[in-house]
C-alpha cells in the first residue's frame, strides 16, 4: 500500500516560475478580459483627476486680482512679441481645456509651460504604472494559468492510465481546494485500482473474484443503470 | 499762330495747380468725428492719475501707466483746451503737474523713460525697458503741449526733458537707435533699422539740441519696397497700419521729399493696400468688408497682436481695430469716414463707449474688446484733430526748432504743393496747402 499523501504535500515550495507564459492564449485572453479593462478604468480615473486638478488651477485664474496680474504680465510680453518677433499660433495640449480660449497668448504660454513640466513628470510615472500593470497582469494570470496547466497535465496522465500522478500547486496559486479534492479522488481511484490489481495477484481465483466483486459493488458506473 | 496759342494754353494749363479730388465731410460727418474726438479725450481725463498725471496703458483694471499714452495725454489736454472742451486752468494744470513728475520723480536712464511706470510712484514696473520709441512719443506730446503754451513753465520743462535725453547713448555704438535698455541685461538686441514708426523717433533724435544722433541715423535705415494690388509701399515688417500713422500724427510729411520718397503718399498707399488686403479675405472673415477694414496692432481674441497686411507680416484672424481706419483719415478721408460711420452705426452699441471706440472686434468669434488702449485713443485723437482742425497738430509740431533742425541736417526738401484741401488747408508759411487726395 502506498502511503497517504498529506494535502500540504501537494504544495510546491518554490514561488519562482521558469516561464512568464505557461498557457499563452489563456493568459493573453485573461489580460484582455480583465487586466486591460482595469487598466482603462485606472487611466480614465487618472485622466479625470488630471483634468480636475488642472480645472482647479485654471479656475484660480478667475480670481480677479490674479487674473488682472496675469493679464497685465501677458500683455507686457505680447507687446514685446508684437514689436520684436511675431509668434505663430500652434496646436497644444491646452486645447483640451476650453476655458483657455479666453486666456491671452502669454497666459496660454505660461500654462503650456506648466503643463509640459507636469506632463513630463507624470509621463515616466505613467510608463512605470503601465510596466507594473503588465507585470501584474502576467503574475495574476500565472496564478490561474499555472494550476489549469497542471490540472490539464494530470488529466492527460490519468487518461493515459497513470493513476499515481497528482496535482501539485505552488503556494499562492488559485485552485488549492479543488486540487486537494481531485487529488483525494485520484487517490481513492488509485487505491481501488491497486486493490483490484492486488486481488488479481491472489492464487485463489474464487477468493480473488469475491474480493474484486466486493470492491466493484461499491462503485457506481454507467453499467449499473 | 495756332501753334503758339496752343503752346501758350499748354503752359497756362501746366502752371495751374493740379486739382485732386478732395473729400469734404458733411456736417453730420463732422459732428460725428468731433464727438468721437471729444469722447476720446475722456480716456486721458479719466485714466490719467490725478497726482502724477501718468496715463494708464489700458482701461483694463490693473493696467500700469504707459509713457507713450502719457505723451498722447499731454497732447490731448492741450488740444482739448484749444477746442474749448476743457478749461485752460485744468488742461495747463494737468500738463504741468505731469511734466514735473516726469522731470523729478519718473524713473529714467539717460533721459529715456521706462515703458511702464507705476501710477502713484512713477517707478518702473513689470521689468520694462527704458524705451526709445515710447520716450519719443512722450516727448512729442510734451513738445506739442509746449507749443500750445509758449513762454510758460510747461514749455520750459518740456524742453528740459527733451534736452536731457542722451540719444547717442541709445545708439550703443551702432548706426541705429536701439529699441531699449534694461538694468538687468543692458541694451536690447533690436534696433530701429528699417521703416516703421521710427520716423518720429529718429527725427527727434537727429533734431535734438544736445547729444543728437548724426544725420546718417536718418539716412541709413532701410526703406524696403513692396507691392500689393498695385500699391507700391515702403513697408514695415509687421504691415500694421499704425506704423504708417504714428509719425504722421505729429510730423506733417506732406510735400517732404526724402531720397525721392513721399512718406505721406506712402502711408496713403499702405492704407489702401491694407484695405484691399482685408477685402480680399472678406469671404473668409465676416468682419472684413469695404467699410470694415483696418488691420493694425491691437488686442484680439487671443491677446495683443501685431495684425497687419501685405506688404509686410500680414498676420490676421478677422480682427479689426477701428482706430486703424480712423487714424488714416488724413490719408484716405472718404474711405476712413465711411468706415468710421459704419463702425459707429453697425457696432456702436458694443464697440463704442464713453472713451470713443474700443480696441477691436472680431465677428468670426463674436468678440468685442471690453477695453480701450491709451495709444489707440491717442493716435485717433491726434489724427482727428489734424483732419478736423486744419492740421493743427502738424502746424504746431512742424514749428519746433528740433523739427526744423532735423529737416535741415537731413536735407529733406519740400516739394511744391498741388492744391488746397477743403478738409485741410495750410497756414504754415513754410508749406503750401496740401490736398487730402482720394
Amino acid at each position: 500500500m502506498r502511503a497517504k499523501i498529506a494535502p500540504e504535500d501537494f504544495i510546491m515550495t518554490g514561488n519562482r516560475r521558469r516561464r512568464f507564459f505557461i498557457n499563452k492564449p489563456l493568459q493573453v485572453r485573461y489580460m484582455f478580459a480583465v487586466a486591460i479593462p482595469l487598466l482603462l478604468i485606472c487611466c480614465t480615473a487618472m485622466f479625470g483627476f488630471y483634468l480636475g486638478i488642472w480645472g482647479g488651477v485654471l479656475g484660480a485664474f478667475t480670481d480677479e486680482e490674479m487674473r488682472n496680474d496675469m493679464l497685465t504680465a501677458s500683455r507686457m510680453v505680447e507687446y514685446e512679441q508684437a514689436r520684436y518677433q511675431p509668434s505663430k499660433p500652434s496646436f497644444s495640449v491646452l486645447s483640451l481645456f476650453r476655458e483657455t480660449d479666453k486666456l491671452s497668448q502669454r497666459q496660454q504660454e505660461v500654462l503650456q509651460g506648466i503643463l509640459n513640466e507636469t506632463n513630463r513628470a507624470i509621463l515616466w510615472k505613467l510608463l512605470l504604472l503601465l510596466a507594473f500593470t503588465a507585470w501584474g497582469s502576467i503574475f495574476i494570470s500565472h496564478k490561474i494559468a499555472g494550476p489549469l496547466y497542471r490540472f490539464s497535465k494530470v488529466f492527460n496522465e490519468v487518461e493515459a492510465g497513470n493513476y499515481r500522478s497528482r496535482i501539485f500547486l505552488r503556494k499562492g496559486d488559485e485552485g488549492h481546494p479543488v486540487a486537494r479534492e481531485l487529488n483525494e479522488a485520484l487517490e481513492t481511484t488509485d487505491r481501488l485500482l491497486s486493490d483490484l490489481k492486488n486481488a488479481l495477484r491472489d492464487p485463489n481465483q474464487a477468493q480473488a473474484l469475491t474480493r474484486i466483486k466486493e470492491k466493484l459493488d461499491r462503485i457506481k458506473t454507467s453499467a449499473d443503470v | 499762330m495756332f501753334r503758339r496759342s496752343l503752346c501758350f494754353l499748354l503752359i497756362i494749363f501746366l502752371s495751374l495747380p493740379t486739382t485732386v479730388s478732395a473729400y469734404i465731410p458733411t456736417p453730420e460727418e463732422n459732428e460725428l468725428l468731433t464727438t468721437i474726438e471729444r469722447d476720446t479725450l475722456q480716456y486721458f481725463i479719466r485714466l490719467s492719475d490725478k497726482n502724477t498725471g501718468l496715463t494708464r496703458d489700458s482701461s483694463r483694471t490693473g493696467s500700469p501707466c504707459s509713457i507713450a499714452a502719457t505723451g498722447f495725454a499731454l497732447a490731448a489736454f492741450a488740444i482739448g483746451n484749444e477746442r474749448g472742451w476743457i478749461t485752460k486752468e485744468y488742461a495747463y494744470g494737468r500738463i504741468l503737474s505731469t511734466l514735473k513728475v516726469l522731470k523729478e520723480k519718473a524713473e529714467h536712464q539717460n533721459g529715456f523713460f521706462y515703458h511702464f511706470l507705476d501710477a502713484r510712484t512713477a517707478k518702473r514696473v513689470w521689468a520694462s525697458e527704458a524705451s526709445s520709441i515710447d520716450t519719443a512719443l512722450l516727448l512729442a506730446g510734451a513738445l506739442l503741449a509746449a507749443q500750445y503754451y509758449p513762454g510758460t513753465e510747461v514749455e520750459t520743462i518740456a524742453h528740459e526733458l527733451y534736452r536731457r535725453v542722451n540719444w547717442r547713448w541709445m545708439m550703443n555704438g551702432s548706426k541705429f537707435i536701439c529699441m531699449g535698455w534694461t538694468p538687468e541685461s543692458g541694451f536690447l538686441p533690436y534696433y530701429w533699422d528699417s521703416y516703421n514708426e521710427l520716423m518720429l523717433l529718429v527725427a527727434l533724435a537727429v533734431g535734438a539740441p544736445e547729444n543728437a544722433c548724426p544725420p546718417s541715423t536718418w539716412h541709413d535705415w532701410l526703406r524696403p519696397e513692396g507691392n500689393y494690388n498695385g500699391h507700391r509701399v515702403i513697408f514695415a515688417s509687421s504691415g500694421s497700419l499704425f506704423t504708417y500713422q504714428y509719425s504722421h500724427a505729429f510730423i506733417d510729411f506732406r510735400g517732404l521729399k526724402d531720397q525721392g520718397n513721399d512718406f505721406f503718399e506712402n502711408s496713403r498707399e499702405a492704407t489702401l493696400a491694407n484695405r484691399d488686403f482685408s477685402m480680399s479675405f472678406s469671404e473668409k472673415h465676416k468682419g472684413y468688408s469695404e467699410n470694415s477694414w483696418g488691420l493694425s496692432a491691437s488686442v484680439g481674441p487671443g491677446g495683443y497682436k501685431a495684425y497687419g497686411a501685405l506688404p509686410g507680416g500680414a498676420i490676421h484672424d478677422g480682427t479689426i481695430a477701428p482706430y486703424a481706419a480712423l487714424s488714416s483719415l488724413p490719408f484716405t478721408p472718404e474711405l476712413s469716414v465711411a468706415a468710421v460711420k459704419f463702425f459707429h452705426k453697425s457696432y456702436g452699441k458694443s464697440l463704442y463707449g464713453n472713451f470713443g471706440f474700443k480696441g477691436a472686434f472680431n465677428l468670426d468669434k463674436m468678440w468685442c474688446a471690453d477695453e480701450y488702449l491709451g495709444i489707440d485713443q491717442g493716435i485717433s485723437l491726434l489724427m482727428l484733430e489734424n483732419f478736423l482742425n486744419d492740421g493743427a497738430v502738424w502746424k504746431k509740431f512742424m514749428a519746433l526748432d528740433a523739427i526744423k533742425k532735423w529737416r535741415a541736417v537731413t536735407g529733406l526738401t519740400t516739394a511744391p504743393r498741388e492744391t488746397v484741401s477743403p478738409g485741410l488747408s495750410s497756414g504754415a508759411a513754410t508749406q503750401a496747402a496740401s490736398p487730402l487726395p482720394q
